[in-house]
């Protein structure tokens, strides 16, 4: 059974770091979201036909779903359920941020069926906020934290991030602090990655200050820096129970993030809405990043489908990627379940790259798992070259 | 017969980069005729890429004009271009010795420079004629009196009679025609003589074999002909003779005075030495035309492919330019750390460059190329001499007696309020003071000896900077001598990795040592355990950094509309790595093996 994925691909404004398909309502009308669920519609009850029925999981993302008003929340969660009914059982998340969270926005989603919620906080510092453009406060965080609660959500997100502009190791301890005060049952803590074509990477990897901060760019942390609040945050959060199950994520036992596990353990996925990335039997596929083309293309009975964007994974790829997620597991590789899906054993298909690291730590077998020694993870990436 | 040869002029072009030979040379060619506009193109006479990119001729290139002259008569011109630049000097006296007259072009804004007047001298020693054009007279800043007396002064040349010229508009290029015919005088030489054929350039064609670039100076070769390389007495049948009209044109017969190409199905550029004689085999020439010597490289460094499957395709490549460049030399060698490769001898550094450019290039290799180095003579406790041109090779020192190395005679032209500037380089540069006088009021000629091995290190880069560029050098190889010199050798995690060894003279050996470790520190990225770097002369370390394990490479996220893109990352990162070279278990990027070039004294 696939996973269902629903991108909402508005934002109030979009943050300085964000390389994701958005738009900003602040440029942009809000007939635009009228389109979109038009267009949503008709891609649901198109796929609906195509697909068996049944779905894992919800993650609805974007973008801040929760920039949609009330009747919008409740068009779009309605139309989910029409298509593609969930129990309550079934994990069903929803992304947002502070400042668009009202009391009544929370209750209704709540009674609609998500029963899991991802807050963006990532600072609970204003000024690192202000810095990368969120355009929230850590007031607003509280109260969207405290509302959320008071709605009835036992399954709580927070996202965090170091690596921040300016900020220093006791900044990013005293965000971690006051997030574990609110005792979420899920964190997730990114650190900032500079990616092209965002304001921030051109302000500080091409020297294009488009912010206009006048020169006063604030220091990016380095490398050991970064090593240092992450290293921090795992022996924190681990004493306070927290499992450190992938690479960016912890979790309270058994709170664990199932839609995510699912990408992580090479399931199928459906995505909807613009933008949205489908992965079907080894064939995946993105919707084009324009609202209203989407809209068009399905009112007129065509694909929404980006050409471009289409790629039919061959094995290795595939086996590839199950390698570079799993192994950002900290339960690993499912050695017979890897066996089941590609044929052969992951040892016998890596076996020079094994070979090559016999007298290493780095790679660990126990108990059916291929994983990596959590020693590494943060420095996983040129051993997981090893594997594409 | 005789009455032929009166109508021939043979002349080159004397001129510093950039004062405008290859614009002038393509004015005469546009204005006789030998190509219509339209064929022109820019700067017929610079055919490489790399030639017309950098501005300056590597290669050497003839062309025959057809010039009627204001007598009324039709004269046949032989323009026979040269290479601008220190490395090809032995290239030049060739061509020049091949002419009876030059143009002696300067630049009307920047007066006469190092190179110009070298070339000047070899151009005294041949007796040639010389024409001074002063040229881009159009520019606003030009100072044609200026230059005038600086002829005078520093060449000791009447310059009242010098051409005003801008060859880009055009300005004076008749007026350098008519002095040509009534100026340089007719070649001498008989027909009915036996043959003396002076190569100046030699080319490789796929079908003709290899072509000698000629200057009949006596008697007449053709189709036919047993010619003979005096040199070394191999013969071969001449298959075609020719001129260049610009293109190769067929000729019947090329006679004393004529400037053309001979082919004769010759496998080897080898055997079309520059500044050998041709003569007929069946009616030969007593004695050899003086001047010819082997062509000996200078300046060697390694070669090296980063895929090592490309090794086959870079030994095709360089015999391919070898075939054109005799004066290249190449042969196999291991490096530890670098694999199988090449140790390559050039004429110098610019030589160096253009080899490695038109590898990468034409020949779309991607190379490791170490550091350049010179010859040195070690001379050993079993009294043997071993010429060393790869510092990894030299001798332990406890079978070492000494250790000569080679030293240039330098002429640096430079205004005079940079004399101090000089002085303090050529101090630092461990060089020993010969001559100094004033050419012109404001321009000062310094003679010194220097070691090639700093000039190979970074001497034309501080000499550009430390004189705003104004300052030009020429050099020629002196001599050897005894210095004090040792090894450095490099440890990467505490394996040494020979393609970074290198000489030096004792004295700068801990400064280099430890500058060039630091260099190293920015260069080797973090891997995931610390990287000692040392320097260590023998077993004593010298200087010491470390590269710290590297402490985060992750990817922060990773969710389903990512993976195709995080999963392309991950193999665009590793492609990165496979252009490292691995040492141990160190991964090396390309640039740590010139490393030691980019570091200061």
């Amino acid at each position: 059974m696939p996973s269902l994925y629903v991108h909402v691909p508005f934002c109030l404004q979009k943050c300085d770091y964000c390389g994701f398909y958005s738009h900003s309502l602040k440029n942009s009308s809000s007939d635009l979201i009228s389109v979109y669920l038009e267009g949503l519609e008709i891609e649901m009850a198109k796929r609906q036909k195509d697909t068996p029925p049944g779905v894992s999981s919800l993650f609805i993302g974007g973008g801040t779903p929760t920039v949609l008003s009330e009747l919008q929340l409740e068009g779009l969660l309605g139309m989910i359920q029409r298509y593609f009914p969930m129990n309550p059982e079934v994990e069903q998340t929803m992304e947002g941020n502070p400042g668009t969270i009202t009391v009544e926005k929370a209750r209704l989603i709540r009674d609609l069926g998500i029963n899991r919620f991802s807050l963006g906080i990532q600072s609970f510092d204003d000024d690192l906020l202000c810095g990368v453009g969120r355009v929230h406060t850590a007031a607003q965080a509280r109260e969207a934290i405290a509302r959320l609660r008071s709605a009835g959500f036992e399954n709580l997100n927070l996202d965090l991030m170091f690596g921040l502009p300016g900020q220093d190791l006791r900044a990013w301890q005293a965000s971690l602090e006051e997030a574990l005060s609110y005792s979420p049952e899920h964190l997730s803590l990114y650190g900032l990655m500079l990616e092209e074509g965002t304001p921030l990477f051109e302000q500080y990897e091409v020297g294009n200050d488009t912010n206009n901060t006048r020169g006063c760019l604030k220091t990016l942390p380095n490398e050991d820096q970064q090593a240092e609040m992450h290293e921090w945050a795992v022996r924190r959060l681990g004493l306070e129970g927290y499992r450190n199950y992938e690479t960016s994520n912890f979790a309270l036992p058994g709170y664990e993030c199932r839609h995510n596990l699912g990408y992580w353990r090479g399931a199928d996925y459906l995505g909807m809405g613009p933008g949205g990335v489908s992965c079907v039997n080894r064939v995946r596929w993105k919707n084009i990043e324009d609202v209203c083309a989407y809209k068009n293309l399905l009112s007129e009975g065509k694909s929404p489908i980006d050409e471009t964007g289409q790629e039919v994974l061959s094995l290795q790829e595939c086996m590839a990627e199950r390698m570079i997620l799993g192994l950002r597991l900290e339960s690993g590789v499912h050695l017979k379940e890897f066996e089941i899906d590609f044929g052969t054993d992951l040892r016998d298909i890596y076996r020079s790259v094994l070979e090559r690291y016999k007298d290493t730590d780095i790679f660990i077998v126990e108990d059916e798992y291929f994983r990596l020694n959590p020693r590494y993870s943060f420095v996983a990436n040129s051993i997981l070259q090893e594997f594409v | 017969m005789a009455q032929a040869s009166q109508r021939i002029r043979n002349f080159s072009i004397i001129a510093h980069i950039d004062h405008g030979k290859s614009t002038l040379a393509d004015r005469l060619i546009e204005y006789t005729g030998a190509l219509t506009k339209r064929e022109m193109e820019a700067q017929v006479l610079d055919s490489m890429d790399l030639e017309r990119e950098r501005g300056i001729t590597i290669k050497l290139q003839a062309v025959r004009l057809s010039y009627q002259a204001q007598d009324g008569e039709v004269y046949e011109l032989n323009l026979i271009d040269t290479p601008g630049h220190v490395d090809f000097t032995y290239e030049v006296s060739r061509s020049l010795a091949a002419c009876e007259g030059a143009l002696l072009v300067v630049d009307s804004v920047q007066g006469i420079e190092a190179q110009t007047l070298a070339n000047v001298y070899l151009a005294l020693e041949n007796n040639l004629e010389l024409i001074s054009v002063i040229n881009k007279i159009d520019l606003p800043s030009a100072e044609p009196e200026r230059v005038k007396q600086e002829i005078e002064d520093v060449i000791g040349l009447d310059a009242s009679e010098a051409i005003l010229a801008s060859a880009k508009t055009g300005i004076g290029i008749e007026e350098i025609l008519e002095r040509i015919v009534t100026m340089v005088p007719p070649p001498q030489g008989d027909d009915e003589a036996p043959l003396k054929a002076l190569i100046f350039d030699s080319k490789f064609d796929a079908y003709k074999g290899a072509i000698s670039y000629v200057r009949i100076v006596e008697g007449r070769v053709a189709k036919g002909t047993r010619m003979q390389m005096m040199s070394t007495g191999k013969s071969f049948e001449v298959t075609e003779v020719g001129v260049f009209a610009p293109s190769m044109r067929i000729v019947d017969e090329l006679k004393a005075g004529q400037v053309g190409f001979i082919a004769a199905s010759i496998k080897n550029v080898k055997d079309t030495q520059v500044g050998d004689t041709i003569t007929d085999a069946d009616k030969p020439a007593s004695e050899a035309l003086p001047g010819y010597r082997k062509a000996t490289p200078m300046v060697f460094c390694g070669l090296y492919t980063v895929e090592a499957s490309d090794y086959n395709k870079l030994r095709d490549s360089l015999e391919k330019l070898h075939l054109n460049d005799a004066s290249l030399i190449f042969e196999p060698e291991t490096s530890i750390a670098l694999g199988f490769g090449f140790r390559c001898g050039f004429l110098g550094l610019l030589h160096m460059e253009i080899i490695q450019e038109r590898l990468e290039r034409e020949y779309d290799l991607n190379l490791i190329t170490t550091a350049p180095s010179v010859i040195y003579k070690v001379n050993t406790v079993h009294g043997e001499v071993l010429s060393i041109d790869n510092p990894s090779n030299l001798p332990k020192v406890d079978q070492i007696v000494s250790i000569e190395e080679p030293i240039v005679k330098a002429t640096i032209l430079v205004p005079s309020e940079y004399v101090g500037a000089i002085m303090e380089l050529n101090q630092e540069k461990r060089g020993a003071y010969c001559n100094m006088d004033y050419v012109s009021t404001s321009r000062v000629r310094l003679i010194y000896e220097l070691p090639l091995s700093e000039i190979v290190f970074d001497y034309f880069d501080q000499l550009k900077s430390r004189t705003k560029g104004y300052a030009s050098l020429d050099y020629e190889l002196s001599g050897y001598k005894e210095t004090d010199l040792v090894k450095i050798d490099i440890l990467l995690n505490g394996e040494m990795v020979d393609a970074l060894s290198f000489i030096v003279h004792r004295a700068k050996s801990y400064n280099r040592g430890r500058k060039l470790v630091e260099k190293l520190r920015g260069i080797i990225p973090r891997h995931m355990f610390e990287i000692p770097i040392q320097s260590v002369i023998g077993s004593r370390v010298i200087a010491r950094e470390t590269v710290n394990a590297m402490r985060k490479d992750v990817l922060s996220k990773c969710y389903g509309g990512d993976i195709s893109r995080k999963r392309k990352l991950l193999e665009k990162q590793k492609a990165g790595k496979k252009r490292m070279k691995q040492v141990g278990n160190v991964e090396i990027p390309q640039d740590a093996f010139m490393a030691v070039l980019q570091i200061e004294d």
